[in-house]
């Protein structure tokens, strides 16, 4: 079975359908607008709201919850340690099991957290609705290296690939009598024999794959053409200058705020 | 034109001292079938790496002597350019997949992307060479979900898009069993017949013996013998070469059933038929 290592969830809508350079700059407009051009807490909020109706729009926002779960144990150890810790605590906020809490501490745990929500919500928009390949010829067309390109998008498929040949050299192991289950020592003796042929058959794989790239015009000097040529859409390019407009009107505002 | 032309090739890997390749001169015609065979490590993979420029510019090494494919010559030429006149095979179906697209048709347009083909003759080509090689069913799956032999045929699909004069095939059944073996060689066949001129390494004298127009026997690194099958098949130091000829050759040999006329032994089994009704309406 084939598989690829790759979070896009296929629900075709059209945040699915955008063009990825969209979601791109979304998150650069995301990012530069909540920490540098606009710091404040209500338009991180206000973006962190824009990301989650687009991830529900998407039917894909069941996906990001675990990975807020994983984030959810950063965020407590945040406020905690800020609001009793930070150096500028001066008015208490409640006291719990006799630990102190100060406002400015809390305000300030509030800021980064709203902050951690609003990079990890708008890049989960990008990688849960973005198929890898799409991104990556999106990419090469606007001038990242094809080589490195095709680094990006052979590893989606190759380390999975990598995976199975593991876990089918360990059955060989297995069945000479290599013993890979039990103690620590047990499982790092077992380490060496089933690590030193996949090394080795990945380098062959390799040298062979290289080969068999070089004849199919790989280093090819003149310009690469593409099979699936992605049309921008009159919505993509309306969302993109809508982005680009923000971005502009939030610098001047930020010049009329100060 | 002649479709390949080798004058003296002579060629050493990078930090080795035998010659891996040593004096190998011949030409093959335009749509002509050759068929490589020799012992291993006789040169037989260095001689089809050499045909479409991975050597010496993958490799390196010292290189001597004059390959000329299609008209163009190979030492000032680079592997990419090659790739639009001779296109190669490898043994491991597997290791010729690039694993950067997620489709069979995909797959197939990487060659002439790579080369800069426009959209309209990317699909004309793709689905030609996917329906000349009996894939076009399968153009939507993943490519790592085929067959072996579904594979191969793969690999070679993604060559015939490229629309290469001369394609080299370099033991493209040895990794196979026994189905997937008899697809690719159809495939090959079917290569044959619109007029591409094939060269292939193989071990399965049998077919080599009932495809190929000629062969070239390989020693280390030498050209032993350059001819028509039965001429090859039917040399008395064969063995001495690690070469089985093809069983019914074998057979014919040691029943004394030759052709009179060449004093060649029979390399196919029709030939062998032929031969032993001749005897008996003579009889």
């Amino acid at each position: 079975m084939a598989r690829v290592l790759s979070l896009y969830v296929e629900t075709n809508t059209f945040v699915q359908r955008l063009d990825p350079m969209v979601k791109l700059l979304y998150i650069l407009v995301a990012v530069l607008i909540s920490f540098i051009i606009l710091p404040f807490r209500w338009v991180g909020a206000a973006f962190i709201v824009l990301s989650c109706l687009a991830l529900l729009y998407a039917r894909v926002f069941a996906r990001v919850v675990p990975l807020l779960g994983f984030s959810f144990l950063i965020l407590v150890s945040i406020v905690i340690i800020q609001g009793l810790f930070m150096p500028g605590n001066k008015t208490p906020a409640i006291s719990i099991f006799g630990l102190t809490f100060y406002k400015e501490g809390l305000l300030y745990a509030l800021t980064l957290c709203i902050r951690v929500l609003d990079v990890l919500l708008a890049f989960a928009l990008l990688v849960l609705t973005t198929r890898p390949s799409d991104l990556i010829q999106s990419l090469v067309k606007r001038g990242l290296s094809p080589r490195f390109g095709y680094v990006l998008s052979s590893a989606l498929q190759v380390i999975p690939q990598m995976m199975s040949q593991v876990d089918s050299i360990m059955d060989a192991q297995r069945s000479r009598g290599l013993e890979t289950e039990g103690s620590l020592w047990v499982r790092l003796k077992a380490f060496l024999p089933l690590i030193g042929p996949v090394v080795m058959s990945s380098l062959l794989e390799t040298r062979e794959r290289a080969m068999a790239l070089e004849v199919r015009g790989f280093s090819a000097s003149g310009k690469k053409t593409f099979l699936y040529e992605r049309e921008s859409s009159t919505l993509d390019r309306v969302l993109q200058w809508a982005l680009i407009v923000v971005l502009i009107l939030s610098v001047v505002l930020r010049f009329v705020l100060v | 034109m002649k479709a390949v032309v080798v004058e003296n090739l002579k060629y050493r890997y990078p930090s080795t001292e035998r010659l891996a390749l040593s004096g190998v001169s011949f030409e093959v015609e335009q749509g002509e079938f050759i068929g490589i065979i020799g012992k291993n490590l006789a040169g037989k993979s260095t001689l089809c790496e050499a045909l479409v420029g991975l050597v010496p510019h993958f490799y390196k090494g010292a290189y001597g002597g004059r390959v000329v494919v299609d008209g163009v010559e190979v030492l000032s030429s680079s592997v990419s350019e090659l790739a639009r006149h001779i296109g190669i095979v490898f043994q491991n179906p597997f290791t010729q997949i690039t694993a950067a697209k997620l489709t069979v048709y995909e797959e197939v347009a990487f060659g002439l992307e790579n080369l800069g083909f426009q959209r309209e003759e990317m699909v004309k080509r793709i689905d030609y060479a996917l329906k000349l090689l009996g894939l076009y069913a399968y153009k939507d799956r993943n490519p790592f979900e085929l067959s072996g032999g579904q594979m191969q045929r793969l690999a070679i699909a993604s060559i015939i898009a490229m629309k290469p004069s001369i394609i080299v095939l370099d033991e493209p059944t040895s990794q196979l069993d026994p189905l997937g073996s008899e697809e690719v060689f159809r495939a090959v066949q079917s290569l044959s017949k619109e007029g591409i001129t094939i060269i292939m390494v193989e071990q399965k004298m049998e077919k080599i013996a009932q495809y190929a127009d000629k062969i070239i026997l390989m020693n280390e690194g030498h050209l032993v013998d350059f001819g028509a099958p039965e001429e090859v098949f039917s040399r008395p130091d064969l063995e001495s070469y690690g070469v089985e000829p093809p069983v019914f050759t074998t057979i014919a040999k040691s029943l004394g059933i030759k052709d009179n006329k060449t004093g060649l032994y029979p390399v196919t089994l029709e030939q062998v038929r032929r031969l032993m009704i001749g005897e008996s309406h003579r009889s």
